[in-house]
C-alpha cells in the first residue's frame, strides 16, 4: 500500500524503535545508542527526532514506559515492548519489504 | 492558620510544575548527562563535552513543544506556552492586533453600556436585608370590575379582557393588614407605601420642591431597615391625631443639613405643615418604589391629609383612591402564593364592597364571578415592577440592537483570521504530520483568539464607561429610556457580564478558524507554494453577506427613526410656541385656598403684566406638549347618567387672554372675559373636534353640557382652533376648556406662560424675584421654554434616533472594514494571477472590475438576504400571534408619518450600501492595479 511522503519517514523512524526494544527494554539513550551499533553507525537518531517519536509510539500504545535505574546507578526512563508494539513490529517490517521490493524492481527497469 | 497553609501549599502545587513535565525535564537531564560521559571518554574535556552533549540535543526547548503537542503536557504549563505563544503571534502582526481590539471592544462595550442599563433598572434588587422574602402584592379584576380613583396607566398585564394595578385603597390595606396579623398567617409584616411628589419643603429658609412617600406604621420593620440617625417611623407614628413626624433620606440629610447629627427632634416645614424629624435612613436605600424614584422625606400614612392643607382633627381615615401599594414580609418557609390565598378572600370581600355603584348603562350591577377581583403575590425583592415593565421594551431592543452589532464584529474577525490561518497552514501541517494532537492545536489558536477577545473584553469596558456616561448624559425626565437618578456604576454582575460575553464573542470568531486550519489535509498544506488561490471560502463569503445583511436593517431601522423625528418636529402644535417662557407654581401645597388662591393670582399678574419684557401674560392648568393631561366624562344635552353612553373629553383651564396669548385663533363664538367669574352663568369653549365630534350636524354654541365629575352644567360659547394636547404625536381629542374663576377649586397648581419680547429665559430670575416679593414660601418650579420642552417630550424619539443611528453606523463601518480587508487579503494571495492576466494585456479599469465585481457581488447579495429577512421579520411581528401584544403596540407606535416598509427609506439606504460597498471594493482594487507583472510573476 503506498504511503505519503510524510508518513514514511515517520514509519521508518518507529519501525527503527521498536524493533530496538523487541530485544528487551531500554531507556532513551540507550534506543539511539542501539540503532548506532546495529546499523554500524551509518544511522544516527537525532534527539530532536528521537523524544518526539518515542512520545507518540508511547501515545499509541506500542510501548510502556516505568522509571528505573541505570546500569551506572542514574535514574532513567524505561520503555517497553507490549504485545501489541510487537503486532505493529510486524505489520511495519512487512510494509518496508513491500515497499523496499517495489522501489528495487523500479531502479532495476531502468 | 490551618486553612491558611492549606490555601498555601494548594496554589504552590498548582503553580509547581506538573508531573509529566517533571519527568520529561529528568528524562532529558538523564540523556544529556549519558552523552556528556561519552564524550568525555572519548577524550573530551569535562566542559567541552557538556557543551557538545547541549549543541548535538538542539533546542530543548523545541523538542519540550513537540513533546507536549503529542502528550499533552501539563495544564498550566501549556497554558502558558500557548499564552506566550499567541501574545508573540498577536504581537508580530500589529496592525491586525489594533484592529480587532478596536472592533471587538466597541461591539463588548455597546453590549456592556447596554447591560449596565439593563442591570439597574431591570435586575437590582432592593438594597434591604434578605430581599427575597419580601412579597409584593397586585390585584388583577375582570375589566367590568369598576374602580374610583385610579388614575394613570397600570403596568400589570394580564389576559385581554382584564385590568389590573398595583395600588390599593387605604380601607382595604387596613382589612388586609388585620388579616396578616393572624397566628397562621405566613406573613410576618404587611405594609403599604406611597408616593407623594411635589412636597414643598422649607429649610434655612429656602423653599424647594422635592419627592416624598407616606408610609405604613410597619414599613421600616417590614423591610427591616435601620435608620442611621434616631428612629424609625412606627405604628404608634401611623395613627390619626398623632404627632407628625418626618424622617430625612441619606442624601436629603448630607445636603441640606450637612449631615449635622442635631437634625434629630428640629422641626420641618412641609407645605405649610410643621413634622418633626425623627430618623435618617442609611446611604443606599431609596424606598420600595419606582427604580430611579427617591424620596427626600418620609411620613407616616396618617400625617397625608396633613400635607393636602386639610385639619388634623377632621381628616378623613380612609382614602378613596386607589393609591397604596403594598408588600409584606413572609415568615421562614413560606411561599408567595401561601401569602396571596391567606388575603385573598379578604381582598375579594373588600374589594366588591367598595365597589361603585353603575354609573353608566352598560354596567352591570352584579359582577359576574370570574370578574371578581383576586389578589396577586410575586417576589417583591426588586421593589415595585411599574416602571420596569414600561422601560423593558425598549431596554430589550437596544440590547437586541447592539447584540447585532456584536455579531457583526466577530464575523469580521473570523473573517480575518480564517485569512490569517489559511497563511499558517504550511506550518499547521507540519505540526500535524509530526504527530500533534488536532484538539491540542486547536487550543493553541483559541487561545490566541480567547486572548484578542480578552483584551477586547478590558477595553470595551473602558468604552462602556464611556457610553454609559454618554447615555446619563442624553437622558432626562422625559426621555422614557432611563428613569431618573437610575446609578449606572460597575458592580460584579456587569463584569461577570463582560467576561462571559468576552469568552463566548473568542470562541464564536475562534472555532471556525481553528477548526478549518487544523483539517488534516496534509497533501495541499505540504505543497511549495505558499500562495493560495486567493479564493474566500464560502464561509467567508457568507459573513461578509450576513453582516451587509444585518447592517441593512440595522440603518433601515435609524433611518425610519430619524425620519419619525423629523416629522414630529415639524408637526404643526396649533400654537405659537416662540418666546414662550413657562413656569410652574404649587399655591395651594402653601396654603392658598378660596378666595385667598383667586386674589393671589390676581396679585400675580397685576405684576407679570406690567414686566417689561412681557407681551402677555396666561396661564393653564395642564401643560401643554408635556405629557400631562386630564380628562373627564360629560354628558350631552339630555342626557343623564343612567341613559348616557361614554362620553370623554380632555380638560383645560386657563385665563381669558389665554387664546389670544397662545395664538390660538378663535373660530366661533366668543373668548373667555374677566366677567365670567364665580358668580356669573358657567360658560365654556371647545375645540374644532369636540364640535365635531358630539355635535355633528349642529352649532355647538348655546348647547349646555355637563361635566360629571364636578356635577356642574356649563354653556358652550365659543369654538376654537384644534391644538395639539399631551405631545406632538398623540391625534387631537375633543378639548373642553373652562374659565379659571369658575374652577376655583382645581387651581391650586397652574402653569404660567410669557410671551415674552426677547429671548424668554433671560426673565427667569425676574420672574423669581416676583414670585418671591409676593410670597417667600413659594418655589417656582419647572422654569422652561414651551420650545425646550416640547423638544423634551421628543425625548424618547430622539435618543432612539441617536442610538440607532450610532450602532447602526458602527456597524456599516465595520461590516465596510471587514469588506475592504477580505479583498485585501484575497487580492494579496491572487498577485500571480493578476500578474499574469496583465501581461496578457489586462488593462486597469479590467483589474477594477475584477476586484470590485468580487466584492459587489458579495453587497448586493447582502442587500437581498437582508430584504428577505426585513419582510419576514416585519411579517412576524405584524402577525399577532407571534409578538406579544404590548411589544407590537410598542413597536407599531413608535414611528410616526413612516410605516415599517416605507419604501423611500429603505431605497436610500441601499443605495446608501452599495456607495459604501464601493468605497470598501476600491481601496484593495486599487492596489490590485499597482502590481507589477513582472514582479508578480517573478516572485514565487
Amino acid at each position: 500500500m503506498p504511503t505519503s511522503g510524510a508518513k514514511l519517514l515517520q514509519g521508518t523512524l518507529d519501525m527503527l524503535i521498536l524493533n530496538a526494544l523487541s530485544l528487551g527494554p531500554l531507556h532513551g539513550y540507550g534506543i539511539g545508542q542501539r540503532i548506532m551499533q546495529m546499523s554500524e553507525d551509518a544511522l544516527r537518531v537525532e534527539e530532536g527526532s528521537l523524544y518526539p517519536a518515542l512520545y507518540r509510539i508511547e501515545q499509541h500504545g506500542w510501548i510502556t514506559a516505568e522509571w528505573g535505574v541505570s546500569e551506572n546507578n542514574l535514574r532513567a526512563k524505561f520503555y517497553k515492548l507490549t504485545r501489541a508494539g510487537r503486532k505493529q513490529l510486524q505489520i511495519e517490517e512487512e510494509n518496508w519489504e513491500r515497499l523496499a521490493g517495489a522501489v528495487f524492481k523500479v531502479m532495476q527497469t531502468n | 492558620m490551618f486553612w491558611l497553609r492549606l490555601i498555601y501549599s494548594r496554589l504552590y502545587g498548582l503553580l509547581r510544575k506538573n508531573r509529566i513535565e517533571q519527568e520529561m525535564d529528568d528524562e532529558m537531564r538523564f540523556h544529556l548527562l549519558m552523552r556528556t560521559r561519552e564524550n568525555i571518554e572519548r577524550g573530551m574535556r569535562p566542559d567541552e563535552a557538556e557543551r557538545e552533549a547541549r549543541r548535538r540535543f538542539g533546542n530543548v526547548g523545541r523538542i519540550k513543544d513537540l513533546a507536549r503537542d503529542i502528550k499533552g503536557g501539563g495544564f498550566m504549563e501549556t497554558l502558558l506556552q500557548d499564552l506566550r505563544y499567541g501574545a508573540r503571534m498577536l504581537m508580530r502582526n500589529p496592525g491586525f492586533t489594533l484592529i480587532a481590539v478596536i472592533t471587538l471592544a466597541l461591539g463588548i462595550g455597546a453590549n456592556t453600556a447596554i447591560f449596565s442599563v439593563v442591570d439597574a433598572v431591570l435586575l437590582k434588587a432592593l438594597p434591604v436585608n434578605e430581599p427575597d422574602t419580601l412579597a409584593l402584592f397586585e390585584w388583577q379584576a375582570g375589566s367590568s370590575f369598576r374602580t374610583n380613583g385610579a388614575s394613570g396607566a397600570s403596568y400589570v398585564p394580564g389576559p385581554p379582557g382584564t385590568k389590573g394595578d398595583s395600588r390599593f385603597r387605604s380601607d382595604i390595606f387596613e382589612k388586609l393588614r388585620a388579616q396578616a396579623q393572624a397566628t397562621d398567617s405566613p406573613l410576618s409584616d404587611l405594609f403599604a407605601f406611597a408616593a407623594v411628589s411635589g412636597v414643598t419643603a422649607v429649610t434655612s429658609n429656602q423653599a424647594e420642591t422635592v419627592n416624598g412617600q407616606a408610609v405604613s406604621g410597619g414599613y421600616y420593620a417590614g423591610l427591616r431597615v435601620r435608620p442611621v440617625l434616631g428612629r424609625a417611623i412606627t405604628d404608634e407614628d401611623d395613627k390619626p391625631g398623632a404627632a407628625p413626624v418626618v424622617v430625612l433620606s441619606h442624601q436629603f440629610w448630607q445636603e441640606r443639613f450637612d449631615a449635622n447629627p442635631a437634625v434629630i427632634g428640629q422641626p420641618l416645614k412641609l407645605n405649610r405643615q410643621f413634622f418633626t424629624i425623627v430618623g435618617v435612613t442609611p446611604p443606599a436605600f431609596n424606598g420600595a418604589l419606582q427604580v430611579g424614584y427617591r424620596p427626600a422625606v418620609t411620613l407616616p400614612l396618617a400625617c397625608g391629609p396633613l400635607l393636602r392643607g386639610e385639619d388634623a382633627a377632621t381628616a378623613k381615615a380612609d382614602e378613596p383612591d386607589w393609591s397604596l401599594y403594598l408588600m409584606g414580609r413572609l415568615k421562614p418557609g413560606a411561599t408567595y402564593e401561601q401569602a396571596r390565598d391567606s388575603l385573598n378572600g379578604a381582598f375579594q370581600a373588600a374589594a366588591l364592597a367598595v365597589m361603585p355603584p353603575p354609573g353608566k348603562v352598560n354596567e352591570p350591577a352584579q359582577l359576574d364571578p370570574k370578574e371578581y377581583p383576586r389578589l396577586l403575590a410575586q417576589s417583591g425583592s426588586l421593589g415595585m415592577q411599574d416602571m420596569r415593565r414600561r422601560y423593558s421594551p425598549t431596554i430589550y431592543g437596544l440590547f437586541i440592537v447592539v447584540a447585532l452589532v456584536l455579531l457583526i464584529a466577530c464575523a469580521n474577525l473570523a473573517n480575518l483570521l480564517l485569512a490569517r490561518a489559511t497563511s499558517r497552514s504550511a506550518e499547521i501541517s507540519v505540526r500535524l504530520a509530526v504527530g500533534a494532537g488536532r484538539w491540542r492545536l486547536m487550543r493553541q489558536l483559541l487561545t490566541e483568539s480567547a486572548l484578542l477577545a480578552a483584551l477586547g473584553g478590558a477595553v470595551g469596558i473602558l468604552f462602556a464607561l464611556w457610553g454609559d456616561s454618554a447615555l446619563l448624559a442624553l437622558t432626562d425626565k422625559d426621555t422614557g429610556v432611563l428613569p431618573e437618578g437610575v446609578d449606572l456604576s460597575l458592580n460584579w454582575r456587569v463584569l461577570a457580564f463582560t467576561l462571559s460575553v468576552s469568552l463566548l464573542t473568542g470562541a464564536l470568531f475562534g472555532l471556525a478558524p481553528a477548526w478549518r486550519a487544523t483539517r488534516p489535509d496534509l497533501a495541499t498544506a505540504l505543497k511549495q507554494s505558499r500562495r493560495t488561490t486567493g479564493a474566500v471560502s464560502r464561509l467567508g463569503k457568507g459573513l461578509i453577506v450576513a453582516q451587509v445583511a444585518l447592517s441593512l436593517l440595522l440603518l433601515i431601522g435609524a433611518g425610519l427613526f430619524i425620519r419619525t423625528l423629523y416629522n414630529l418636529q415639524r408637526v404643526n402644535l396649533g400654537f405659537n410656541q416662540e418666546n414662550l417662557l413657562l413656569f410652574r407654581l404649587q399655591p395651594k401645597q402653601g396654603g392658598y385656598k378660596g378666595e385667598r388662591l383667586l386674589q393671589f393670582y390676581q396679585r400675580l399678574f397685576a405684576r407679570l403684566d406690567n414686566l417689561p419684557g412681557v407681551r402677555a401674560a396666561t396661564f393653564e392648568r395642564i401643560p401643554l406638549i408635556a405629557h400631562d393631561n386630564s380628562f373627564a366624562d360629560i354628558l350631552l344635552p339630555g342626557e343623564t347618567e343612567q341613559t348616557a353612553a361614554e362620553h370623554n373629553t380632555a380638560r383645560q383651564t386657563a385665563r381669558e387672554n389665554y387664546f389670544a396669548t397662545m395664538e390660538i385663533p378663535l373660530l366661533r363664538g366668543r373668548g373667555f372675559t374677566a366677567q365670567d367669574d364665580q358668580r356669573a352663568p358657567k360658560v365654556a369653549i371647545v375645540n374644532q373636534t369636540f364640535a365635531r365630534k358630539f355635535f355633528p350636524d349642529d352649532d355647538s354654541l348655546g348647547k349646555r353640557i355637563t361635566v360629571i365629575y364636578t356635577k356642574r352644567e356649563v354653556e358652550i360659547v365659543g369654538v376654537v382652533a384644534d391644538t395639539k394636547y399631551e405631545s406632538q404625536r398623540m391625534e387631537i381629542k375633543p378639548l373642553l376648556y373652562t374659565p379659571w374663576l369658575q374652577e376655583g377649586d382645581m387651581i391650586g397648581t397652574m402653569h404660567f406662560a410669557l410671551r415674552t419680547t426677547g429671548e424668554p429665559t433671560a426673565l427667569a430670575d425676574t420672574v423669581r424675584q416676583v414670585v418671591r416679593e409676593l410670597d417667600s414660601n413659594l418655589p417656582v418650579t419647572e422654569i422652561t421654554t414651551q420650545l425646550a420642552r416640547s423638544q423634551a417630550t421628543l425625548g424618547q424619539e430622539r435618543l432612539s434616533a441617536r442610538l440607532l443611528s450610532f450602532f447602526s453606523g458602527l456597524a456599516l463601518v465595520l461590516a465596510g472594514i471587514g469588506l475592504a480587508g477580505v479583498l485585501a487579503w484575497s487580492v494579496s494571495q491572487r498577485t500571480n494571477e493578476i500578474g499574469i492576466r496583465m501581461a496578457l494585456g489586462a488593462q486597469v479599469a479590467d483589474v477594477l472590475r475584477l476586484v470590485v465585481w468580487q466584492g459587489m457581488k458579495l453587497v448586493l447579495l447582502g442587500l437581498a438576504v437582508g430584504a428577505a429577512g426585513g419582510y419576514v421579520l416585519q411579517r412576524m411581528l405584524a402577525s399577532k400571534s407571534f409578538a406579544p401584544a404590548s411589544w407590537e403596540a410598542q413597536k407599531a407606535n413608535q414611528l410616526y408619518g413612516v410605516t415599517l416598509t416605507d419604501p423611500m427609506t429603505s431605497i436610500v439606504i441601499a443605495l446608501l450600501l452599495v456607495l459604501v460597498g464601493l468605497l470598501a471594493c476600491w481601496i484593495p482594487a486599487r492596489r490590485a492595479t499597482k502590481v507589477d507583472p513582472m514582479v508578480a510573476l517573478r516572485a514565487e
